[in-house]
């Protein structure tokens, strides 16, 4: 006799939940940081540079994700590098975020009006205080819709991580579901989750998205 | 001291690719000088200008700004926009940034003074060019006139030796134009060095000690008020303030 699915089984899931969101977090926080890196290099003015980092966005932008983990998962360890399931995937998700957040940036550094770097460099500012006091702020105030919309594709993107077994939401669901049999259920309940996560931040994000629309009118 | 020269420009020559922005430029301001520059859109006023604080790199000849030569070098460059205040046709304020904070940005950083005596500076200055009421204002909540203001007390602030204007009126409702104008008479009547691109002739023959006129990249013709609108030599200079003056 199968077990149903109770209290034990909801527990699981939050756990799955747990995981889901510590991967997240660490991938946003970790994407975040290089992506700003990806962001400042790609439009630093040296062509080479410039040139190596685009190379860089499009092999990330240009390949699935999939692959991407299955080679720091798969591939590392061929080399003698054996990773822990979580240790691998928060890599591939770390750098594929790089990718994609540095591009988003990119695009907003490059729409804060020219006149803005231009007024900063006339009064003898340099390259640090530009894009620290005057070009970042508002580079991210352009880019938040953007990033939460991104934020929302991370989370769900995250249930690729069990593909090399390491077991997220999506992945406990489908642990419960075979247990209990009761899959409608059980992926009704995931599903909820992974709304209650995303929904209120792509609710934030379009919120931001009227609000920028409505300052650009000014 | 008057005679002292602040910005000599010798030969210069600048291209955006094959097309020649500047023909050989030869121009030397000494300190307390007001050059008004006009000239049709096109002619090299403000690529001349942006010139000065390295905004655009030249490619032959050779610049000085209060005795220092003005190369590749960050530290050239470092040292010359120090000296060189700079509005612009766009204003440029820092939407994100209050009045104040606008004007206390770059001595901070830049000049490295302390935070107490950048914004005393700011105050005197928003106050000397009559804004002072709206420090603690976001640049969006002012008219145009008033956030050009902002921009010239913002230039201020750094305690240039020269200020450029780049057409600091031109993007400006016609109702806002006098309260700029006023403020930049104020700053020549105080002595400042200043080099104005502009279109407004009342301007230039209130104020300016010498009116420079381009055409082309190059200078064609440069002469005392009087004399530049009264007896024009060059037949484009004749054209030119035909056009202009004849809707005025």
């Amino acid at each position: 006799m199968a077990p149903h699915f109770g209290l034990a089984e909801f527990g699981f899931l939050l756990r799955g939940l747990q995981w889901t969101m510590l991967l997240t977090l660490v991938a946003f926080v970790g994407g975040c940081t290089a992506g700003l890196a990806v962001a400042l290099l790609r439009t630093c003015g040296h062509k080479g540079v410039e040139w190596i980092v685009r190379v860089y966005i499009g092999i990330f932008q240009g390949t699935p994700l999939l692959l991407q983990l299955f080679v720091v998962y798969y591939g590392l360890a061929l080399t003698g590098l054996k990773l822990d399931a979580f240790v691998a995937v928060a890599i591939g998700f770390t750098v594929n975020a790089s990718a994609f957040l540095g591009e988003i940036w990119r695009g907003a550094i490059q729409a804060v009006p020219l006149g803005q770097t231009e007024a900063a460099m006339a009064l003898g500012l340099h390259y640090s205080s530009r894009m620290r006091d005057i070009v970042l702020p508002q580079a991210i105030r352009i880019s938040l819709p953007a990033t939460i919309g991104y934020l929302v594709q991370l989370i769900k993107g995250t249930s690729l991580a069990a593909i090399v077994g390491f077991i997220e939401l999506a992945r406990a669901g489908q642990i419960v579901s075979n247990q209990t049999f009761q899959p409608l259920l059980v992926f009704g309940v995931v599903g909820a989750m992974y709304f209650v996560l995303c929904w209120p931040l792509s609710w934030w994000g379009s919120r931001m998205e009227a609000r920028l629309a409505l300052a650009g009118q000014r | 001291m008057q005679d002292q020269i602040l910005i000599e420009m010798k030969g210069v020559q600048k291209w955006y690719g094959r097309y020649q922005a500047l023909r050989n430029v030869d121009l030397t301001v000494r300190r307390g000088e007001k050059i008004v520059l006009c000239g049709p859109s096109g002619s090299g006023k403000s690529t001349l200008i942006r010139c000065i604080n390295r905004l655009e790199a030249i490619q032959q000849g050779s610049i000085a700004v209060n005795g220092h030569a003005l190369d590749d070098s960050i530290k050239a460059i470092d040292v010359v926009r120090q000296d060189v205040g700079m509005v612009f046709q766009s204003f440029n304020l820092f939407p994100h940034l209050t009045v104040l904070q606008n004007c206390m940005l770059a001595p901070i950083r830049a000049r490295r003074i302390s935070k107490t005596e950048a914004e005393a500076t700011a105050r005197k200055y928003l106050e000397r060019v009559r804004i002072g009421d709206q420090a603690e204002k976001y640049p969006a909540q002012l008219s145009g006139g008033q956030q050009q203001r902002v921009a010239i007390a913002r230039a201020l602030c750094m305690q240039p030796k020269v200020m450029l204007f780049d057409e600091p009126t031109s993007a400006l409702d016609p109702e806002m134009v006098k309260e700029v104008l006023d403020t930049m008479i104020g700053l020549a009547n105080d002595g400042m060095t200043m080099i104005c691109v502009t279109h407004e002739m009342g301007f230039a023959r209130q104020v300016a000690d010498r009116i420079i006129f381009m055409a082309d990249g190059q200078i064609i013709e440069e002469g005392a008020p009087d004399a530049f609108f009264r007896n024009p030599q060059h037949a484009r200079t004749k054209q030119f303030l035909g056009e202009i003056l004849a809707h005025h």
